[in-house]
């Protein structure tokens, strides 16, 4: 039996786990800013949104802007909570994901390709909703959010869901091999 | 001193990882395709108006198409969340069973609990697709009770084992 065929775990390479730990301690700090500075954040988000205001629709009309004002400081927080939260769970989808590719591929080739693929799908993503919320201020709700998907999501996502349903061919074609 | 750690068979291992993949690939799903999941929602509802209830007043069925599209929606965010979530669960507490839970019989029980847990969100695709009680009365509570079930069968044997 080779070390391979054994059934036990292979580690994967040590940058890996540096930057799935990284990604975790991003998401936590990430959070505890959230909570410390929400008033900071908010009043920051907002004086940028009143600096364009031809950027997000604002008439000059107190109850209509404060309506417009509000949803994006919605939108703007929401995207600080969705990077806490895929950070911290993408970070553990690495080592998962990466563990078991470092165990059952056997190919170097291969098996490098679908670790570096998961790490930075999995790493970059969800700093998409960080530039999401960085860019409310200055492009508005729409432009901000299609200048993160096609500058972040989708890119990273992609490798993410491309190497992952390949990991599950190779786990499966294995399964069948055995 | 550390030493080669046991890993799970691969038929968890697969599970574990079918539902992370399900569960990224419906949020990428979500995102990318919303208007086409509101249509087909919206177009599924109007198939079946007495299913839901439809009185002829439009008023009144356009909040039950509302309420029908949302709750498709929120099958699919559940679905997301609960795949990425569960996976995780799945093969952490797998990887546990497989390095630290003595005896063939306890491990393979363990397994079947966890594996029929981490089909759990499963149920979700169907909340948002079907009846909602269907779902919460035959698979969202025996799947979630298996899952409980395997943690607890790992907790104990982690309890009770010597170091």
């Amino acid at each position: 039996m080779t070390q391979v065929d054994s059934p036990t775990w292979r580690v994967p390479p040590r940058w890996v786990l540096l930057v799935a730990v990284l990604s975790i301690v991003a998401a936590e700090v990430g959070g505890g800013s959230m909570a410390r500075f929400k008033v900071e954040l908010t009043r920051w988000a907002r004086d940028g949104m009143l600096a364009r205001p031809s950027v997000h629709g604002l008439v000059g009309v107190r109850d209509v802007d404060e309506r417009i004002l509000d949803e994006a400081l919605v939108k703007f927080d929401a995207g600080l909570r969705l990077f806490h939260m895929h950070a911290e769970g993408m970070g553990l989808v690495i080592i998962a994901t990466t563990m078991v590719a470092a165990t059952v591929i056997r190919q170097d080739a291969a098996r490098r390709a679908i670790i570096a693929l998961l790490t930075t799908g999995g790493a970059g993503y969800p700093l998409g909703y960080l530039v999401w919320s960085a860019l409310i201020p200055s492009y508005g709700l729409e432009r901000s959010k299609t200048i993160a998907e096609w500058l972040v999501w989708v890119p990273f996502g992609t490798a993410t869901i491309v190497a992952l349903w390949c990991l599950v061919g190779v786990v499966a074609w294995r399964m069948i091999k055995s | 001193m550390s030493a080669p750690v046991r890993r799970p068979p691969l038929a968890v291992v697969l599970v574990a990882l079918v539902m992370l993949a399900l569960g990224e690939t419906a949020g990428a799903v979500m995102s990318r395709l919303k208007p086409e999941i509101q249509r087909y929602a919206r177009a599924r509802v109007a198939a079946n108006p007495a299913a839901h209830g439809f009185t002829g007043s439009a008023e009144y069925d356009d909040a039950v198409r509302d309420r029908a599209i949302f709750t498709a929606e929120a099958g699919l965010s559940f679905f997301h969340l609960h795949g990425e979530g569960v996976g995780l669960v799945l093969f952490f507490a797998g990887a546990l069973v497989a390095a630290v839970v003595p005896g063939r019989r306890m491990r393979a029980l363990l397994y079947v609990l966890l594996v029929l847990g981490g089909l759990f969100p499963v149920g979700y695709l169907v909340y948002g697709a079907a009846v909602l009680e269907l779902a919460e009365r035959w698979i969202l509570a025996p799947l979630g009770i298996a899952a409980i079930a395997g943690l607890a069968g790992l907790w104990l044997a982690l309890a009770r084992r010597r170091t």
